[in-house]
């Protein structure tokens, strides 16, 4: 058995600790908002973030969390009040919205680290994060309209 | 209507259901938390609701739920089709719901063909949509005004409430049904003719950018794809990979080494009946690692089938080999005297053209949940383009697995939201294979192709060739000749699918006396809507590479590559002609002829391409007598109206007058995708630099202008632009598929390359908001870019490359050609 702490509760998984996190968070935990994408860290349909850093569930086993916090994108707000899902409906970013999660959670570890990203730290960031959509300027535009929103609050 | 009218008199508890709804369940959508089905029914049984037609109830709380039967896959149809409805029934936006109706036997009895496809929702809805919110609309002021005690005459509806002009009084809808037992529906067509549509400059939430119903929960989590259900008992399906991409046989499965997997139930070899699943082995597992695991642990002998070792270039030879019998091409186009008129020109060109294989990819791999109910009823859950199919599909097939009457069987197919279909998601192995182990297992099976079967098991793109020939006579093109041989997609596609009376599915006829069968959906978009007074289309079908390689239609089916073709060779023959590319151009989108769009489309109504209009998206009830409201064809204004998209395309862009920087140029393309019956009017101008020393290109903007008449929700129409384009540059920047021992070759994102984050151009974007019958605009501008970032590689180096995608290499061998 495997004690987790996701999104600020502490969860038990069953699953062999060499199971991806990915698949102990969709099917065995049943968050399923984190998807599915390659199964090969290529595609970041699956990012979530432990200890504030996005990284590809994919690729962790969840015998390797410890005791990281996980935040899945249940777990960014479920009532959509983070500045980045804020910035995401604002410019209606999502069309099949498969991806979104993912690039929702890349966006805000990219925010949590580097509030003003310029355009190319922006692309540089996202670019891991596959969108068959393609839905990709709006999710920059969205990102940089999440960073405005973030400052605007602090200035509250 | 008034004796429909009863008073409320007390009673709390009308049973006022449509008899529509009595058998239909439904899952709502955008509504977080979003799953629930059987949900929004039980709380529409328990209200007293009103469903004047099929495709909305509004309840005593006046909150309009509108019952969605497209796919929900990006396109954000629900919110299109609810803005239409909402229009004309006057109901004030926060009180619009969606839910999608259950696929059942019942149901498409009630609701018809539940497909999407061929960007035409929104062509084929939008009259009927419209008219139905209309006559909810009558019969609700109708009892409005009652209740009020007023002239009928007196009364409009606004924002959800019945207005008397004369007492200034009013009275909401959800009122009005909390007072009465309104019963009156409207069938179609019977009642839909007469009513009277609103003037389309009074508009209000029509060519509004209302925000996406379907958003907020798919920015949460909340948003529920197939692959988010969860059945009591279930277990989990993985493909093993089979050895050829079809029709590869299982001689013997050996899972010892599976057995020492925990979890490990068994593998299944799946029946192949209807030519589906050739070669499948699936693996059950307690756990999806496990049954993935497994997959990879069989060992399995196979006979490898007629396609074990056939490659991309026995195709290739194969595609040679038919054009040089020109006797047995069909004839797609044929108009003037092709070879007379080559004989007399001035100048001739002759190229070849050719295309590579792509595949959907789709973020969401293919994945359905099935379970056999106590009943015996068998229970589908998939995201998918078409609901409908996959229940016959699968009726068809448990009968023949089953050995029972397909009367016997009852199958019902609950749809969730789809993450991305592109073409890709109307095919329905998967269902048959999980049902298949449901069977056996006698437990629900959860089945998700991992990435890497998801590759191996695609329905790609058809790779093609092209030959094409213009003749130049007085500076004009006199003749154009294109023959082109690929897979066809659509004998393929028939399998189990005849047509209602009888007819081939997917075929047409060549437009000659011979009659010979042609596939609309592997050569349309040849018949562009230049005027060239002989032009002929020849096609051949290989129908080896569309059984080997499981041809199917990927956005915009073969627009996607002809688009490219043609607007490459537009702009030879107008280099050739010594002519600008735009003046030469504009000078034969002249609306001439069979160009000049409805009434004269080239196809006498009814017959040749309007077959499919007719009959295949009008998704029901289908009226087999053609009785339904005529509405406006997609195609008036004809090439006319393509020839003022690039006009402004080009003039947006600073065509011929922006100073652009070494090894920088433009490109322009127009394309009328999706069918010549349908096009929605599109022209665009690349703006690409060449690295001339490695090949590599980069497009440093796209400026198109659209002419989709009218735009429902013009932001999502940009969206949907945006989107398309983009994968319009990944067909020419990146992806490709190989094909080699009967195998697709690319396993993951790795070798796939759709584009990414660092491709994206700067847009510049302009809707034509013509006024005219509203087109689809999820699709058609992706087949712009490859062909206007061809003319601009060209207008850059004067390097021409005439293969799908244009890689660096096929750059820098087209330019040392130049040199030499
Ligand atoms: S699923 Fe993890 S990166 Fe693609
Ligand atoms: S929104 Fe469809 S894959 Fe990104």
């Amino acid at each position: 058995m495997t004690n987790l702490t996701i999104n600020g509760r502490s969860l038990a998984s069953d699953s062999p600790p060499d199971t991806p996190l990915l698949w102990v968070l969709r099917e065995e935990l049943r968050l399923t908002g984190t998807r599915f994408g390659c199964g090969l860290g290529v595609c970041g349909a699956c990012t979530v973030h432990i200890d504030g850093q996005a990284v590809r569930s994919c690729q962790v086993k969840v015998g390797q969390v410890g005791a990281g916090a996980i935040t899945t994108i249940e777990g960014l707000h479920p009532s959509n009040a983070h500045p980045v899902q804020q910035a995401w409906i604002e410019i209606q970013v999502p069309q099949c919205g498969y991806c979104q999660s993912g690039q929702i959670m890349q966006a805000a570890a990219l925010l949590a680290h580097n509030p003003s990203p310029s355009t190319t730290e922006i692309q540089d960031a996202m670019n891991g994060n596959l969108c068959r959509c393609a839905t990709y300027p709006r999710i920059a535009g969205a990102v940089k309209r999440a960073a405005q929103m973030m400052k605007e609050k602090k200035h509250v | 209507m008034s004796d429909e009218l009863l008073p409320n008199a007390g009673r709390r508890s009308f049973l006022v259901r449509s008899t529509t709804l009595a058998g239909a369940g439904f899952l709502s959508i955008a509504l977080p938390p979003a799953l629930g089905i059987g949900d929004a029914q039980a709380a529409m049984a328990a209200t007293p609701a009103y469903t004047p037609s099929i495709w909305f109830t509004i309840t005593p709380d006046g909150v309009t739920t509108m019952h969605i039967v497209k796919a929900e896959m990006g396109q954000h149809i629900g919110t299109a089709f609810a803005q239409i409805i909402a229009e004309e029934l006057e109901v004030p936006w926060d009180k619009v719901r969606l839910d999608m109706p259950l696929e059942s036997a019942a149901n498409f009895g009630i609701y018809g063909l539940a497909y999407t496809v061929n960007s035409g929702s929104v062509t084929t809805e939008f009259d009927r949509l419209s008219r139905a919110g209309a006559l909810g609309r009558m019969a609700l002021v109708e009892a409005g005004a009652k209740l009020l005690g007023a002239k009928l005459d007196k009364c409009y509806a606004s924002a959800g409430r019945v207005i008397d002009r004369a007492s200034k009084r009013s009275i909401g809808y959800g009122e009005i049904l909390q007072k009465v037992k309104l019963e009156k529906s409207f069938a179609y067509p019977a009642d839909f003719r007469s009513v009277k549509l609103k003037d389309r400059k009074d508009y209000k939430v029509i060519g509004k950018s209302v925000p996406a119903l379907d958003i907020p929960a798919k920015t949460n989590g909340s948003a529920k794809y197939a692959m988010d259900v969860f059945l009591p008992n279930m277990a989990y399906g993985a493909l093993a990979i089979p050895r050829t991409r079809h029709a590869s046989k299982v001689l013997s499965v050996d899972d010892s080494a599976a057995k020492g997997i925990p979890g490990y139930l068994k593998s299944v070899v799946i029946p192949d009946h209807m030519n589906k699943c050739m070669g499948w082995v699936v693996a059950l597992a307690e756990t999806y690692p496990a049954a993935l695991a497994a997959s990879k642990a069989l060992k399995i002998e196979t006979d490898a089938g007629p396609y074990g070792s056939l490659s991309l270039d026995d195709i290739k030879a194969d595609f040679v080999a038919l054009m040089n019998k020109p006797e047995e091409g069909a004839n797609w186009v044929l108009e003037g005297d092709v070879e007379k008129s080559m004989s007399g020109a001035d100048k001739t060109l002759a190229v070849e053209y050719s295309s590579d294989m792509i595949c959907h990819a789709f973020m969401e791999p293919i994945n359905c949940t099935v379970m056999q109910a106590a009943d015996g009823s068998w229970h589908v859950h998939v995201g998918t383009q078409s609901t409908s199919f996959a229940r016959m599909t699968l009726t068809a097939y448990l009968s023949m697995v089953l050995g029972k009457k397909q009367e016997e069987l009852s199958v019902f197919v609950h749809q969730y939201l789809v993450g991305g279909g592109f073409g890709g998601k109307q095919d329905y192995d998967d269902v048959l294979a999980a049902a298949y182990c449901a069977h056996v297992l006698g437990r629900p099976v959860k089945f998700i192709q991992s990435r890497e079967s998801q590759f191996a098991v695609s329905h790609p793109r058809t790779p093609t060739l092209h030959r094409l020939k213009a003749g130049i006579k007085d500076g004009k093109l006199a003749a154009m000749s294109h023959d082109m041989v690929s897979g066809w997609m659509g004998p393929r596609f028939a399998v189990g699918k005849k047509f209602n009376n009888g007819t081939d599915w997917l075929q047409l006829d060549s437009w000659d006396d011979k009659k010979q069968d042609i596939d609309q959906w592997s050569v349309g978009g040849s018949d562009h809507w230049y005027h060239v007074p002989n032009h002929r289309v020849r096609a051949w079908n290989s129908d080896r590479t569309t059984w080997a390689i499981q041809a199917s239609a990927l956005r915009t089916v073969s627009n996607s590559y002809n688009m490219f073709v043609v607007e490459s060779f537009m702009d030879e023959a107008a280099h050739a002609a010594g002519r600008d590319p735009l003046e030469f151009r504009l000078s034969m989108l002249n609306g001439k002829g069979g160009n000049r769009g409805i009434p004269n489309t080239g196809h006498p109504p009814g017959t040749k391409s309007d077959y499919y209009l007719d009959q295949i998206w009008i998704s029901l009830p289908w009226p087999t007598d053609k009785s339904w409201p005529e509405y406006e064809s997609g195609t008036v204004g004809g090439a006319l109206r393509l020839a003022n998209c690039l006009r402004v395309a080009a003039r947006k862009s600073g065509w011929g007058s922006k100073k652009l920087p070494k090894n920088t140029g433009m490109g322009l393309a127009v394309s009328s995708a999706e069918e010549r019956q349908s096009p929605t009017w599109v022209a665009g101008v690349a703006e690409v630099t060449v690295d001339t020393t490695t090949g590599a290109y980069k497009i440093n903007k796209l400026t198109i202008a659209m002419d989709m008449g009218i735009a429902i929700n013009p932001d999502n129409v940009k969206a949907q632009i945006m989107g398309s384009a983009l994968w319009g540059a990944g067909q020419v920047l990146s992806e490709r598929l190989d094909f080699e021992n009967g195998l697709l070759k690319q396993s993951n994102f790795h070798e796939y390359k759709p584009v990414r984050q660092v491709d994206v151009p700067e847009f510049d974007i302009e809707l034509i908001e013509s006024g005219r019958h509203p087109m689809g605009v999820g699709e058609p501008a992706s087949t712009i870019v490859a062909p206007a970032v061809a003319n601009a590689i060209f207008a850059a180096t004067g390097a021409r490359v005439r293969h799908l995608p244009i890689t660096p290499a096929a750059v820098l061998e087209a330019l040392k050609a130049l040199k030499a």
